[in-house]
């Protein structure tokens, strides 16, 4: 439905050049965001998440969450509420496409192993290994370690006030070292 | 807009794109390329307008020409000033870049020919171009402070172009014994990184905290009357660095003091020996002193006439560009990127001579060259101009796991620049409900700010 949209877009963008109306770019749109969330979507920065490959619904989400207030960010909420839904639409349906890549990182393996435990009460929803099939879940296999444990620190921390009420209750019952064992765990997990 | 030079130039890119189909003979092929685009500098607006013509379009010959083999981030060489950061992890080569296929010249150009649309090098070299991208960053004013010229680098750092000038600032802040003055002269904006005098300050008074040096101060003497993130900088400053209000000599018991241009902050003197800076009403004898001296556009765009010659600071000396494209408002075969042009409208820090530039910024830069490469490919391929978007996220790490942003956007609206007002603002001041905000959103930008970093750097060179 999205590709068929997407493609839409283009060839309308094509017919109606010179119109006053601006027309959506999405590879124009996602280029801004390849600037912190890497080439293709692609993180080379251990702070920020790989985007390319999310599902769609998550990208979505999290976006919209962000125009309307309803989730907390030290920065996205500002930038994301320049965009239209429409182009948030767009930009979800452009990065789910793109291939799944795992950060290239080190994990420490007692970590892991420790994560590998504690990770055994999120797999109802993240899978065992972080790779989700539900398309609100985000991936969580691969990415990068610290990221993942930044966003749990988040979800842990009541300052943030985060939106899904179920990771909030599963963060606060996580240790600092737990929280970092859960993010090497998936991190490691990058098949 | 230049509909001729469209229509001649998808005329000759269909007849190329024709031509292997006869069986094009081995002399004309070794010209063959869809369309040859030579880059200007190779920072961070050059490298990703390079690698973003090669992606967009693979059959397009891109060559970048750069004197230096190693290019070094300005961004967050604060840090490596007082010690926070090995200046080798700014460092990165062209290796990635080579990779992609792009030709990268380490060479020194001499000069644009406009009408044979070639370009020379130092090296002797002539190369011939479809479209040309001229990134060539800023240059010095080295005028406009009486007893001050470019010789004096060595003794008196600007550290506004990373490398050896941020290492002699470094050197030089940690021989300052404790008690002394470092002093940030500011020149009339617009200069690139807005916020980078300010994080410079702040970073220092760190130093300063770190290293039982808590009687020393940081003076900035700034010839504008307002700044970038003024007031996250100074509830920092506040909360950090001992801040009460403007003015100098102003927080006895602080280490950072900011003299606005109207009150006495614009330098317009200086005796090197004493290393004495004065302005109207004040003299300030540094310890350390870092001059940053005024910017225009890299020479050879003004070499190249591609500056403006009129007009107010934000015009003159600098390069316009079309919106929609980037391209140069004097010659739509040449594309303008980076801190070299002038671009957007915004309402910055209220003071109205300043209104009318988008920030000097990597992040920008590197949108700025995607628009430009996008549009360079459109042209190539016969296609009509892609929708342009403009971004610029800056982070300024201003002590220990406290870090601030702004965010910008942009669009073209009716062949103008538009400030997207929803799109953009600096890091909260207070959460909505007026609390304070919490430490913990000032340590994620922090880490924002590193993660960002290798993010510019790989989406450009690599």
């Amino acid at each position: 439905m999205q590709k068929v949209v997407l493609r839409s877009a283009i060839v309308s963008c094509l017919l109606l050049a010179g119109s006053a109306q601006a027309e959506l770019n999405v590879s124009g749109l996602a280029n801004t965001c390849n600037n912190c969330h890497g080439t293709g979507g692609v993180s080379a920065g251990e702070s920020m998440p790989s985007i390319a490959g999310l599902p769609e619904g998550y990208l979505k989400n999290i976006m919209m969450e962000w125009k309307t207030g309803k989730r907390p960010s030290a920065n996205m909420t500002r930038l994301i509420s320049g965009y239209t839904d429409e182009e948030i639409a767009a930009l979800a349906a452009h990065y789910s496409k793109l291939p799944w890549v795992p950060a290239k990182q080190k994990t420490d393996p007692k970590l892991v192993k420790l994560g590998k435990k504690v990770t055994e009460k999120c797999s109802g929803c993240h899978g065992d290994t972080g790779k989700s099939d539900d398309a609100d879940t985000p991936s969580l296999h691969g990415q990068w370690s610290q990221y993942l444990q930044l966003e749990a620190l988040k979800y842990r921390d009541d300052a943030f006030n985060m939106p899904n009420k179920q990771m909030v209750k599963a963060a606060k019952k996580l240790s600092d070292e737990e929280i970092k064992a859960v993010a090497e765990f998936y991190a490691s997990q990058s098949k | 807009m230049n509909r001729i030079n469209r229509r001649e130039f998808i005329k000759l890119t269909a007849a190329v794109g024709a031509l292997p189909v006869l069986g094009f003979p081995a002399v004309a092929r070794a010209g063959a390329a869809k369309a040859r685009v030579v880059v200007i500098g190779g920072g961070y607006a050059g490298a990703t307008a390079a690698k973003y013509v090669k992606l967009g379009d693979a059959a397009i010959d891109v060559t970048l020409i750069e004197p230096n083999k190693i290019y070094t981030s300005c961004p967050l060489s604060n840090e490596v000033i007082v010690g926070h950061r090995d200046i080798k992890t700014l460092e990165i080569g062209y290796d990635g870049l080579k990779k992609r296929g792009i030709n990268v010249l380490h060479d020194f150009v001499t000069g644009v020919d406009r009408a044979k649309k070639t370009v020379t090098t130092q090296g002797g070299k002539t190369l011939a171009y479809d479209a040309l991208v001229v990134s060539p960053g800023i240059d010095f004013h080295y005028t406009g402070i009486e007893g001050y010229n470019e010789s004096m680098i060595e003794d008196i750092p600007h550290a506004y172009k990373a490398g050896p000038q941020t290492l002699l600032l470094k050197k030089q802040l940690e021989a300052m014994p404790d008690g002394g003055k470092f002093v940030i002269v500011v020149p009339k904006g617009p200069f690139r990184c807005p916020p980078g005098p300010y994080e410079r300050a702040s970073l220092v008074a760190n130093y300063f905290k770190h290293h039982g040096k808590t009687k020393s101060k940081v003076i900035i003497m700034d010839a504008n009357d307002s700044h970038s993130k003024k007031g996250l900088f100074n509830q920092a400053w506040a909360k950090l660095y001992g801040w009460e209000k403007e003015g100098l000599g102003a927080n006895p018991n602080g280490m950072i003091e900011w003299v606005k241009g109207a009150e006495g902050g614009t330098v317009t003197k200086l005796d090197a020996k004493s290393k004495t800076v004065s302005s109207d009403f004040v003299d300030v004898k540094a310890d350390v002193l870092n001059i940053i001296p005024p910017h225009k556009a890299g020479k050879i765009a003004a070499d190249a006439g591609l500056t403006g010659t009129q007009g107010n600071n934000f015009e003159k000396g600098w390069c316009k560009v079309e919106p929609m494209t980037m391209a140069s408002a004097v010659d739509p075969n040449i594309y303008v990127v980076g801190d070299s042009c002038v671009a957007g409208e915004m309402p910055l820090y209220g003071n109205p001579n300043a209104a009318f530039d988008m920030p000097k910024s990597a992040h920008i830069a590197m949108t700025q060259a995607k628009v430009a490469a996008a549009a360079i490919v459109a042209k190539v391929n016969g296609q009509p101009v892609p929708n342009p978007y403009y971004a610029n996220t800056c982070y300024s790490v201003v002590g220990d796991d406290y870090g601030i942003s702004v965010a910008h956007l942009y669009r073209v609206e009716n062949g103008t620049f538009k400030y997207i007002k929803e799109g953009s603002g600096v890091s909260m001041m207070t959460l909505p409900d007026k609390s304070p905000v919490p430490a913990a959103y000032r340590k994620l930008e922090a880490e924002y700010a590193a993660g960002w970093l290798r993010n510019v750097m790989a989406d450009s060179f690599s």
